[in-house]
């Protein structure tokens, strides 16, 4: 990954050391990263321009808000003159998105407040539903996965998928309300609403989280294993596995260095595609259980039409995907050389 | 095709499911023994009985009614919803891969764009942005299940793009709107259908969400969603409240998963003969 320090001496015939593959590969990879970034950058551009524009076609105008009741139409005129309401759409949407690009998501409508302060607040609750459903989904979708395909046509791979068929048919707030009943109102052992930072008491967080999170990761779960279950089939009946195995290469050197990497695509696929249900889904179990995160500040500020908080919690959400989605790329572009290719 | 269908038991369930689901949706509302907004003092909150089957709720409206009042709507929004999707994918889809590769580029990195939007956030947002109400809810769902349907589209549409037989088509002087009428229509449509059993599915379950949260129907009106979250209110007084309506949306989101599942099946034993 590192640039190249001292040119080659000139060789004769070109002997492949293992220095030299490693700069290969590392070159491949960085082509592999920037084009990643030059299909992320245009995808930004575009779902902000789709949240921007979602202001513009609901047809609020602040500036009557800000004028008053009692203002002449001069008056409004002039303000949005001056918050630039009279532009044309696309250098309305520059201006926009280029003061996001320096942090500002401008100032709410509704209380003046601006809303990056607004949303700042928010964001540790959401990140950590999202973040302890992100890693309750991984550990055991990819968990369940590896069992069900390494076992596959067994008893434990039919509990599995049949477990994994079931709980996909069942939303998120379900689910909710099964372990609430369950966790909270028979057993007693986990709260049914409120959220505890995790500064405050790290174990009361946990307590807090642990039933939003679980209740909004099994899907990813479901989706995870059957995705890897399918890969691992796949992948161990080809036939280089048979040339491991006779070259007397253990079982689970076979599985955890040569298969599995070849196996995880299209489970790390599902799970990019995953992460923007599960920022956008915290939005329900936080209304369940009442925790103050981003999804209700984007759900009620879009009902009292405050369009700059609305605005900043998407762009807020799609950097998060986005960062999220580039990460499980440039990994598939490490485990798969293969992956490079077709990107 | 729906004979073969019926060979599989998981489909036979689903087709008895979804004849149930459809019957509630059609006749639910004059089914419904009491008036689903009727609040009767005297019974607040009660457990299910003779008078009213699921009990009634803190205001004292019989729960049996509303879930039956309430069947038209939830379902009704997930098939508009899906009918919307199903145009704004299917038709750029088949047209990425016949329309050069300028129309492909940006086809495809709208498609990303609205795959990388925080998915129920966004409902939320457009539709109470847009005026809160169900034909905008509709629409909000509708538009971000696009690419769905963009991408089983082209991915089948792909398969075929440059078979022989498209080819000699081409070549025998077809235009390509002929070409994908003829040809590609037949090859894109069993996948599509599977995708829209499973979509209808996963709409099902959108829908009450933002009913859930009082998002594209306003709360009097009764919606299966709805009915979640004043039975999650109650849950002390009634704890097994949400059962019925969670019961109804999770069989009918099975039973449609079922059908895909047959659906891709039998597509799949038909290409192996």
């Amino acid at each position: 990954m590192t640039t190249i320090s001292e040119p080659a001496p000139p060789q004769a015939a070109p002997i492949v050391t293992g220095r030299t593959i490693r700069l290969r590969h590392g070159k491949a990879l960085l082509r592999h990263v920037g084009g990643t970034l030059g299909i992320t950058l245009p995808v930004f551009f575009i779902a902000t321009l789709i949240t921007f524009l979602l202001g513009v076609v609901s047809g609020l105008d602040p500036a009557a808000g800000i004028a008053g009741d009692a203002a002449s139409p001069e008056t409004v005129a002039r303000i949005r003159t001056d918050l630039g309401l009279d532009q044309p759409v696309v250098f309305q949407y520059l201006h926009w998105i280029g003061g996001v690009l320096r942090g500002d998501l401008g100032t709410s409508w509704f209380n003046g407040v601006p809303a990056s302060e607004l949303i700042l607040q928010r964001l540790p609750i959401s990140l950590s539903i999202a973040g302890v459903a992100l890693l309750v989904g991984v550990v055991f979708g990819l968990g369940l996965g590896l069992v069900a395909g390494v076992r596959h046509g067994g008893r434990l791979d039919r509990a599995i998928t049949l477990f994994a068929a079931l709980v996909s048919s069942l939303p998120p707030f379900v689910v909710a309300f099964v372990l609430i009943l369950i966790f909270s109102l028979w057993l007693g052992w986990l709260p049914s609403s409120g959220y505890v930072p995790f500064a405050d008491d790290p174990i009361g967080w946990l307590a807090a989280v642990s039933i939003p999170a679980v209740a909004l990761s099994v899907d990813v779960i479901a989706d995870l294993a059957r995705q890897l279950r399918t890969g691992l089939v796949v992948a161990l009946s080809e036939n280089y596995v048979t040339g491991a195995v006779v070259r007397g290469l253990s079982r689970r050197r076979i599985l955890f260095v040569h298969v599995l990497r070849n196996a995880s695509g299209p489970a790390l696929t599902v799970l990019a595609l995953k992460v923007p249900m599960l920022i956008g889904g915290a939005v329900v179990t936080e209304a369940i259980f009442n925790m103050p995160g981003m999804g209700k500040l984007a759900a009620d500020s879009a009902l009292r039409g405050d369009v700059p908080v609305v605005q900043g919690t998407l762009v807020v959400s799609i950097l998060l995907i986005l960062a999220c989605n580039l990460c499980v790329n440039i990994l598939l572009g490490v485990l798969q050389p293969a992956a490079r290719r077709r990107s | 095709m729906i004979r073969q269908l019926l060979r599989y038991p998981s489909a036979r369930a689903a087709f008895v499911i979804l004849a149930v689901v459809a019957v509630l949706a059609v006749f639910g509302p004059f089914l419904a023994p009491h008036d689903p907004l009727a609040q009767d003092g005297s019974a607040l909150l009660q457990p299910p009985g003779t008078r009213y089957w699921l009990g009634t709720d803190a205001l004292g409206r019989d729960v049996f009614s509303r879930l039956l009042a309430g069947s038209t709507v939830s379902v009704l929004a997930s098939l508009l919803s899906v009918s919307i999707g199903l145009v704004l994918g299917v038709v750029p889809g088949l047209l990425s891969v016949f329309l050069g590769r300028r129309f492909e580029w940006i086809n495809l990195r709208v498609i990303d764009a609205l795959m990388m939007l925080p998915f129920l956030v966004f409902a939320i947002a457009m539709t109470a942005m847009l005026g809160n109400g169900l034909v905008q809810a509709m629409f909000a769902v509708g538009i971000l299940i696009t690419p769905a349907f963009f991408r089983v589209t082209r991915a089948a549409a792909l398969s075929i793009a440059n078979a022989e037989y498209i080819e000699a088509a081409r070549l025998m002087g077809a235009s390509t709107s002929a070409i994908l009428r003829r040809h590609v229509v037949a090859k894109v449509l069993p996948p599509v259908a599977v995708a829209a059993a499973s979509m209808t599915g996963a709409c099902l379950s959108i829908v009450a969400s933002l009913t859930f949260l009082g998002i594209g129907v306003v709360p009097p009106d009764p919606t299966w969603g709805g009915l979640l979250a004043t039975d999650l209110a109650n849950l002390y007084d009634r704890p097994f409240g949400p059962v019925a309506p969670a019961l109804l949306i999770v069989a009918t989101v099975w039973a449609l998963n079922a059908l895909a599942d047959a659906l891709r099946d039998s597509g799949r034993k038909e290409t192996a003969a």
